[in-house]
């Protein structure tokens, strides 16, 4: 970070964007003092919290000043009980036990977890276990509350609530909120002021209409904006700018209905019935059941549903809802209790994980749990040569797998050492270069930027487009439009939907019981008055824009299927 | 399913105990099994922690779970007794004769493998039967009353739960690796295990430094160790319940090292 100068006024509630690597997480642990007075490193110059000096303040004024909430809610709890998870800072301040008791009552109706107060922070949810975060840090009274990345692991119903407790902490109690995300529709919905950071440097400042508007330091950063904004950018390079610029889809859909006055609607054509994927099933499961022992959670319900070869299909669904549980009994890790699984021909509950892994590869969320190797050749042959295949036959593997993930000319790096998204890239080649014909991602784009998560996408479409059958996990709806043909909706343990994805974003009101929201493009769609000539379920915004754009000129007709970012 | 702090909740006798009575009967327990010398002896003081399980009411899964873990070090236990173990009654001819009773299996040998794997089933359910009905920071209080530091107290306590973090975390690598076809844990040799284990132990330090690195910053923002003389929202007192269980503790350790050296 170099010189960077920011100031931010008591009752702001500011955004931090940026692309990983832009110093976001740095920013954040300098207010309340960790960096440097914790973790080391070199500060010139002085971070002032009202006007006090947080190089030469204490740990614990500083405490009181400023609360900090990070990404891992499992890193930040440390006991056992709610009650005592909250009290621990106030008893760190050694504060009299009638105010302590006070100040956790406080703190825990704020953020909806009173009656939790004997829970196991452990046995919570992602959204309970950062709204717990966020109540242990209130109670010590901060003016101002950081969150690092604190909504990234959450599904969607876990960021709602933890927006609302925020927003609350905000307009009723006037703190001082910084957010570090990237969820830019949330941003345009909920915030006063964006601060865009670039390697370290501040890049932009400014409103988020004034942000979001500002194409020049779009094309310059891989940052998300609202997929309206987005929307508009696209019809200004093209001569037809809505009346004003829009951040949230009312505001897109009356923009929209000015520009189109007076031109009509062009007929569009019937969606037609898609085919995908071959006549060989590549996934087989039937009336599946599972039940942990010891505790008998019944995790999954009379699940069945087929996949075939070829196929790119999506497993949504809030967290509990067994996706997990689903994908670790394709894999065999787990075995039915009852039911039956078929994957790639085998019987997952007699077949071994050893042979389950020459067909189907396995990409962990977090690379950092597999990664190993002092080399990425290395680590990328790792699997060929527990199969035990000839020499030449790993390095041919190996050459082809960095190939796919574009990693050819990073053979001799260190793993460990590299930048995030390469991370998960090295992942993505290890188990390509066992050649299974069916490759699982779980959660892959998970504490990625906007960058890494296309990238990592448009290497699981190129898989696709070679004949393997994808299927990944996510909550990230954006993508999940953009990319799958398919998409199985879990819920409580059963299926809830399983249907094209165009299918699945048209019945919004049946996706919302599974608390899933659908990407804002398709809900400006649904938002336009019927008879606008317009897709009702626009998938991307290249749908949208095109659609559009027909009405002035025909030659937009050609809809790309696919995302066209280049990344 | 690992949870991650290894707390059971629970209303039983054992979880009302103070933290003190506990800590008292752990560390005055496990210095007597040491000194236990007869089967009769380690079979009750094993007995007695089985009850003590059963009163805290903790899921016997659990405990079998743990006994499964420790079968492969007492089958080796017994494996290197019979085999070196110094005895006059021999039960099976030696294959390859050292001379002096070595290399035979004896039943001297055979019974002391057996009193070894007592005394290390009855060490295995002690420890988690306190820090399984112990909330950890009843724990550390408990051992700040006692006279410890509170910052040593926390971190010793921190420690303790690290261990089921760290089980957790090391079941989701070695099903990373068997996903890339690792089947060394499973039926390799024992130079085919240990050739495995960079591809589990790199990644389990790395993970762990991370780890600690964000929980010193979650710490720091909550004011850990901000004054020695920190306060207590909830507060510990001996009753007449835990004199008792501390006697009966104290009692039944003189009695262990009574039986093992006197009979």
């Amino acid at each position: 970070m170099t010189h960077l100068n920011l100031k931010i006024s008591q009752g702001e509630f500011v955004a931090i964007m940026g692309e990983n690597g832009a110093s976001k997480s740095t920013i954040c642990q300098m207010l309340n003092g960790i960096i440097p007075n914790s973790i080391g490193g070199r500060l010139s110059g002085q971070v002032l919290i009202h006007g006090l000096n947080t190089k030469e303040t204490g740990i614990s004024e500083l405490a009181t000043k400023v609360g900090i909430v990070l990404e891992d809610p499992e890193t930040q709890l440390f006991t056992t009980s709610v009650k005592a998870e909250v009290a621990f800072g106030p008893e760190n301040l050694s504060l009299p036990p009638d105010e302590i008791e006070e100040r956790v009552a406080w703190a825990l109706k704020t953020v909806r977890l009173n009656g939790y107060e004997e829970r196991l922070p452990s046995s919570l949810s992602g959204g309970q276990k950062q709204r717990l975060a966020i109540a242990a840090n209130i109670a010590m009274r901060p003016d101002i509350l950081v969150l690092d990345e604190a909504t990234s692991q959450l599904d969607p119903v876990g960021v709602e609530e933890v927006l609302s407790v925020v927003r609350e902490l905000n307009q009723k109690y006037g703190m001082t909120i910084l957010m570090a995300t990237d969820a830019s529709e949330m941003i345009a919905r909920l915030m006063d002021r964006v601060v865009v950071l670039n390697q370290g440097q501040l890049e932009a400042d400014g409103t988020p209409i004034q942000i979001f508007a500002n194409t020049a330091l779009f094309n310059k950063l891989m940052i998300r904006s609202p997929q309206v904004s987005q929307l508009a950018t696209l019809l200004k390079n093209e001569g037809h700018p809505l009346p004003t610029f829009p951040i949230t889809v009312p505001e897109a859909s009356d923009g929209l209905q000015t520009l189109l006055e007076g031109t009509t609607p062009a007929p569009i054509d019937p969606v037609k019935p898609a085919v995908y994927g071959s006549r060989e099933l590549a996934i087989q499961v039937e009336h599946l059941d599972y039940i942990y022992q010891p505790l008998d959670v019944h995790a999954v319900k009379d699940v069945s549903f087929e996949i075939r070869q070829g196929e790119f299909v999506a497993l949504i669904g809030q967290n509990g809802s067994g996706k997990t549980t689903v994908l670790k009994n394709l894999l065999g890790l787990l075995r039915p209790t009852s039911g039956k699984v078929i994957v790639a021909g085998q019987d997952t509950k007699i077949t071994a994980v050893a042979e389950m892994a020459r067909h189907v590869g396995f990409v962990l969320q977090n690379p950092d749990q597999q990664l190993f190797a002092e080399t990425v050749e290395e680590e990328v042959a790792y699997g060929p040569k527990n199969l035990k295949l000839a020499k030449e036959l790993i390095e041919q593997r190996v050459a082809e797998a960095l190939k796919l993930v574009g990693l050819e000319n990073k053979r001799e790096e260190f793993p460990p050492a590299m930048p995030k998204g390469d991370r998960a890239k090295v992942v993505i080649a290890s188990a390509l270069a066992l050649d299974p014909s069916i490759i699982i991602l779980d959660e892959p784009t998970t504490g990625q930027d906007y960058r890494g998560c296309h990238q990592i996408m448009q290497i699981a479409q190129s898989l696709h487009e070679q004949g393997r059958t994808v299927v990944f996990v996510t909550h990230h709806m954006a993508l999940v439009a953009e990319y799958a043909q398919r998409v199985i909706v879990l819920s409580g343990g059963k299926v809830l939907l399983d249907d094209v994805t165009e299918g699945i974003f048209a019945k919004p009101d049946v996706v919302r019981q599974a608390c899933i929201i659908p990407p804002q493009i398709t809900e400006l769609g649904q938002a336009l008055p019927a008879g606008m000539g317009l897709p009702r379920n626009p998938l991307t915004v290249q749908t949208m824009s095109a659609a559009i754009l027909n009405r002035f000129d025909q030659k937009f007709l050609a809809t790309p299927s696919h995302s066209t970012l280049r990344v | 399913m690992s949870s991650l702090i290894a707390y059971y909740p629970g209303n039983t006798l054992f979880h009302k105990l103070d933290p003190r009575a506990k800590i008292i009967f752990m560390v005055i327990l496990s210095m007597a099994i040491f000194a236990v010398q007869q089967i009769p002896v380690a079979l009750v003081v094993l007995a007695v922690m089985l009850c003590l399980w059963f009163v805290a009411r903790l899921p016997f899964s659990v405990l079998w779970s743990f006994i499964k873990v420790l079968l492969p070090i007492i089958g080796f236990l017994f494996l290197v007794q019979a085999v070196f173990y110094p005895g006059n009654t021999p039960l099976i001819k030696p294959l390859i004769p050292i001379g002096r009773g070595y290399g035979q299996v004896t039943l001297e040998g055979i019974l002391f493998a057996v009193l070894l794997a007592l005394r290390l089933m009855a060490m295995i359910i002690m420890l988690p039967l306190v820090n399984f009905t112990t909330p950890v920071q009843i724990f550390a209080l408990g051992m700040v009353k006692m006279g410890l530091p509170y910052r040593l107290a926390y971190t010793m306590t921190t420690a303790l739960n690290l261990v089921p973090i760290l089980q957790g975390e090391t079941s989701v690598i070695v099903d990373a690796q068997r996903l890339r076809a690792m089947q060394s844990f499973e039926k390799g040799t024992l130079v085919e295990k240990l050739k495995a284990y960079p591809a589990l132990v790199t990644p389990l330090v790395i993970g762990s430094m991370r780890r600690a690195q964000l929980m010193a910053v979650a710490m720091d923002s909550r004011a850990f160790g901000a004054s020695k003389s920190r306060t207590y929202l909830e507060d510990i007192r001996l009753h007449v319940g835990d004199w008792v269980f501390i006697c009966l503790t104290v009692a039944f350790t003189i009695g262990i090292i009574v039986a093992s050296y006197v009979m």
